[in-house]
């Protein structure tokens, strides 16, 4: 009896804001000893990477992941999936590259919310597809991946070099040159999707639907609109995703996120997001978005060669996931 | 016994099969009119005999992957293996190893490749999709790294029979292709395993408490179908004369997209090796079509997306109507 695990509602201040970022569960304490043994790993091996130039890099570097990464969860908490994400970014970096090389007149802000509407637009087509119709969603991604990408090389006989300042500024400069302002737009997303997810009826609703869907239904929540929403949500955030992106790269091109999609995977589901939704927070997954960068960034430091760099990533996700099944395996696993 | 009791269900869904393999093979042939009204070399027999050899490869995958598909998984890591075993055997042959052990090696390797995407499955338990796309970066970065990104070459008699050598002056891939073919559909409609398939992608937990070693048999159809991508790798080899780590890339959506088309539903359960044939003809017909057509490559790829989607949303909207 003495162990009851009752809220009191005395909880600590701290605990309390911990709690925002923990809204179910995921091993938080072990990916932060994993991370803390790949920085003693990669210290050890070369010298450059305890610096702060270094540091800059890696944060900077991950930012388009994290971006992406952000919207992924939310589609992936309401149990579904979404892998037309690299495609959705190329897309549309690329429509914004070519309004800015033929309609230059636009101002770069409207380009910008041009942007976000694309992406939204493209996120609504794979919702309607999926709520609406009721295909399974990675058939429905994997069929608007090609789309998408497909539709991307129209312009690909173009040379879209971005000729605007404030475009390129976007995800290269840093505030007193070491903090990048990406870091800043990825820890204001991930805080404001913490608390959506924690505090509003959409959050609620979205972990509901992934633990239960057809519970969800019963209990009277409209499922339709809220994945509707999730995948509109996930458009959103590759709208943004290739904003930074093409900044960063100073061009669209049509193969541009071609691939992602699979680091994205490695990282939500390191981050402890499950697969059949319902699970995963955002404390997690900015956890795995610094791992992975970590990592990413430590190959290049070691040298690893580019091919087996690629085999490296295949393995951490079937690793990441091997770790996620193992953890959540049933007692007794018959079939 | 209980084969010929059939419950008006099990004739529904069977007449419901009948009428899109009907409804697919009218849409292949309004294809090949099509085409063959709107180029005049799409009805050569050097066009059909050469579509038909490229989509020997690719058909021997999708039959066997079919049956991963009815079991309620699913295997993307066939266009990787494909790359990997492609470069694999080149590298062998240079190093002048027999044709003969070069085919036996890489067909063990794709069944470690199955052995290994089985155990991730069925032991440690992991989501099907998500791991084989993890492994399919694995074996396609591994392809990269044996052969440094170049393709190399992959000559020497034997390989090269199999994807061009004749039989009765018929392409011995085709042949291949049919025995494979018809060696699945004698399986899953014939044999007590292929029962056991279609119960595994009903209800699993129900096909488990009647004692059927699930694990096993989903084991097996990885296996099989790691076999298959293998054999598909060598035969693209000796079709293209090379090794390329380049090699089946994206195919795996083409060949998912001919199993759905031809009526299989991804969470298992349901389908027919029949509906894939018709499905891959379909998809390969609509290839040499666009192509013969001068259409460009990223219009192909739309297509394909367009395709994909627009069908599996058909089958769902009947079988929704079908349940009510």
């Amino acid at each position: 009896m003495a162990n009851l695990n009752v809220k009191t509602g005395e909880e600590k201040w701290y605990k309390k804001a911990i709690g925002i970022f923990t809204r179910s569960k995921t091993p938080i304490a072990s990916l932060i000893i994993l991370y803390i043994a790949m920085v003693v790993i990669f210290a050890s091996f070369s010298p450059y990477y305890l610096t702060i130039g270094n540091f800059r890099s890696i944060f900077n570097n991950f930012a388009v992941l994290g971006i992406l990464s952000a919207g992924i969860t939310i589609v992936m908490i309401g149990g579904g999936f979404d892998l037309s994400i690299g495609s959705t970014m190329g897309l549309t970096g690329i429509l914004c590259a070519v309004i800015m090389l033929k309609f230059s007149f636009i101002p770069v802000g409207i380009v910008m919310v041009i942007a976000v509407i694309i992406g939204c637009f493209l996120g609504l087509i794979n919702g309607l597809i999926i709520a609406k119709i009721g295909i399974n969603p990675i058939i429905t991604t994997l069929g608007t991946l090609a789309i998408f990408r497909g539709i991307a090389f129209f312009w690909a006989d173009l040379n879209v070099r971005i000729y605007s300042d404030f475009w390129d500024s976007i995800g290269r400069s840093f505030i007193g040159g070491i903090i990048p302002y990406t870091t800043v737009y990825i820890l204001v997303i991930f805080i404001i999707l913490a608390l959506v997810l924690k505090f509003t009826k959409f959050g609620r609703n979205l972990y509901t639907i992934g633990g239960n869907e057809y519970l969800a239904k019963l209990a009277g929540i409209k499922v339709e609109r809220i994945k509707i929403a999730s995948y509109v949500i996930s458009g959103l955030f590759c709208g943004l995703a290739a904003i930074v992106l093409t900044s960063q790269l100073g061009s669209g091109r049509p193969e541009y996120g071609s691939g992602k999609e699979l680091e994205v995977l490695t990282v939500v589901v390191l981050g402890g997001v499950t697969v059949g939704g319902g699970k995963g927070n955002y404390l997690g997954t900015f956890i795995a978005l610094i791992i992975i960068g970590s990592i990413a960034n430590g190959l290049v430091l070691l040298d690893v060669p580019v091919f087996l760099r690629m085999v490296i990533k295949g393995g951490l996700l079937v690793l990441a996931i091997s770790i996620d099944a193992l953890r959540n395996r049933r007692r007794l696993q018959l079939y | 016994m209980a084969e010929n009791q059939e419950t008006p269900v099990r004739k529904k869904e069977k007449k419901f099969f009948l009428s899109n393999t009907i409804t697919l093979f009218i849409v292949l042939i309004v294809m090949l009119v099509f085409f063959s009204l709107t180029s005049e070399s799409f009805l050569s027999t050097y066009n059909l005999v050469s579509m038909l050899s490229n989509l020997s490869f690719y058909g021997i995958v999708a039959a066997v992957l079919t049956m991963v598909l009815i079991s309620g998984e699913i295997d993307f890591s066939i266009g990787g293996n494909i790359g990997l075993t492609s470069i694999i055997a080149a590298i062998l042959i240079e190093s002048g190893v027999n044709g003969w052990l070069v085919i036996l090696l890489c067909l063990l390797l794709g069944a470690a490749i199955g052995i290994f995407n089985g155990f991730l499955v069925t032991v440690i338990g992991v989501n099907s999709i998500i791991a084989t796309v993890g492994t399919m970066s694995v074996w396609r970065g591994l392809a990269y790294t044996f052969s440094d990104g170049q393709s190399i070459m992959a000559m020497t008699p034997v390989i090269d029979f199999l994807g061009r050598g004749k039989v009765l002056n018929i392409p011995f891939p085709i042949i291949l292709f049919i025995i494979i073919f018809a060696v699945c559909y004698v399986v899953m409609n014939h044999s007590k395993w292929g029962r056991k398939i279609y119960a595994i992608g009903v209800n699993p937990m129900a096909s488990f408490l009647s004692g059927i070693n699930v694990k096993q048999v989903k084991f097996l159809t990885f296996l099989f179908s790691g076999i298959a991508a293998a054999l598909g790798g060598l035969i693209l080899a000796s079709l293209s004369g090379v090794g390329m780590p380049q090699h089946g890339e994206g195919l795996e959506l083409t060949i998912i997209s001919a199993i759905l088309l031809g009526g299989t539903a991804l969470g298992g359960g349901r389908g027919q090796i029949l509906g894939t044939l018709v499905g891959v003809l379909i998809i390969s017909v609509l290839y040499n079509g666009l192509t013969m057509l001068n259409v460009y490559y990223y219009y192909v790829q739309i297509a394909q997306g367009v395709v994909l989607v627009a069908v599996v949303a058909t089958y769902e909207v009947r079988q929704k109507r079908l349940q009510e």
